[in-house]
């Protein structure tokens, strides 16, 4: 076995007489430095998804893009919408919650959902019969006109126009009717 | 791109999503302009909304009838042109009514016009004239 310890003995030596420990610091340290300030380099910014590959491009301060989440105002088929959203209440974007009814008379626009590109006819029937829900207002109101072009305003309170007459509005749901072309 | 040929690129994208932007086949401007209140079958709803079905085609019948169509005031103040207008009642003529007209004389953008200037003072009143009228016999279900 002596041949091993003075194997070891001699690469011990050897590594001793070639490093300093404060070299070996100077390294780490460059190291741990280097590794945090990688995602800074122009290199890893180049690797996000850019506008034209789908993505959206990354702003300073930027919000995140709700579009595709039915239970946020952003969602893209709520384009037109005016009220509280159905799906925090109990129902969902395309349903009554239970106890309410859905308004016969409703007010209807389009909508772009950026997924497809497409442009949607989408039907915001109001549920009625249960006092105000109170939650998720969302008030975006494209096309909406003001209520002297009132054919296509959506200032109304549609479930007045229900069958079962001045019935308390609920929420309002956002039901896609067809592809508009 | 050279710096002269982008105005005119630019100009006839934007030309081209203006056109697109406006023409929607009539089957969407009913959705659009009248499904609301209608209802999608355009029977609306008893009392409140009056039902299209049964009282379009022999409305169409007459000249009286054919100017109240226009005149009302959900087609004449919509947003619709004369001739997307004239599709429009053409099309709910021949797919929504539950009567098809014999030898139904389609509307025309100029027939459109002519009418959609003068306003209706009461269309109820109006609406109950023809109702009454020789010219138009309406089916037993008709409200």
């Amino acid at each position: 076995m002596k041949w091993l310890d003075s194997l070891t003995e001699g690469s011990t030596r050897a590594v001793a007489r070639r490093t300093s420990r404060r070299g070996f610091l100077g390294s780490l340290g460059g190291f741990l430095v280097g590794t945090s300030g990688l995602p800074l380099l122009p290199v890893a910014r180049g690797a996000q998804p850019t506008p034209d590959q789908g993505g959206t491009p990354a702003k300073p301060g930027a919000k995140p893009d709700n579009s595709q989440d039915p239970t946020s105002c952003e969602y893209w088929r709520h384009c037109a919408i005016d009220g509280y959203l159905c799906g925090c209440c109990g129902g969902s974007q395309s349903s009554c919650p239970p106890g309410t009814e859905q308004s016969a008379v409703t007010w209807v626009g389009t909508c772009h959902n950026p997924a497809d590109g497409r442009d949607y006819v989408v039907s915001y029937n109001d549920c009625c019969g249960k006092s105000t829900c109170g939650r998720c207002l969302c008030n975006r109101n494209e096309r909406d006109t003001p209520i002297y072009v009132p054919f296509e305003s959506n200032d109304y309170n549609w479930c007045s126009g229900s069958s079962k007459a001045n019935i308390p509005y609920h929420c309002s749901t956002a039901r896609i009717v067809a592809v508009a072309k | 791109m050279s710096g002269r040929l982008l105005p005119l690129v630019a100009g006839a994208a934007l030309s081209l999503h203006g056109t697109l932007a406006a023409a929607y086949e009539p089957r969407i401007n009913y959705m659009l302009q009248c499904m609301g209140c209608h209802t999608p079958d355009g029977s609306g709803e008893p009392g409140r909304v009056p039902s299209l079905k049964e009282t379009l085609a022999p409305f169409a019948k007459s000249a009286e009838g054919r100017r109240f169509l226009v005149q009302v005031p959900g087609a004449s103040q919509s947003t619709l042109s004369d001739e997307e207008l004239a599709q429009l009642l053409n099309w709910m003529i021949q797919d929504l009514s539950v009567t098809k007209p014999a030898g139904f004389k389609h509307f025309t953008a100029v027939e459109v016009a002519s009418y959609r200037g003068t306003p209706l003072v009461n269309v109820q009143a109006a609406r109950e004239r023809l109702l009454r009228s020789s010219a138009v016999t309406v089916t037993a279900t008709a409200h």
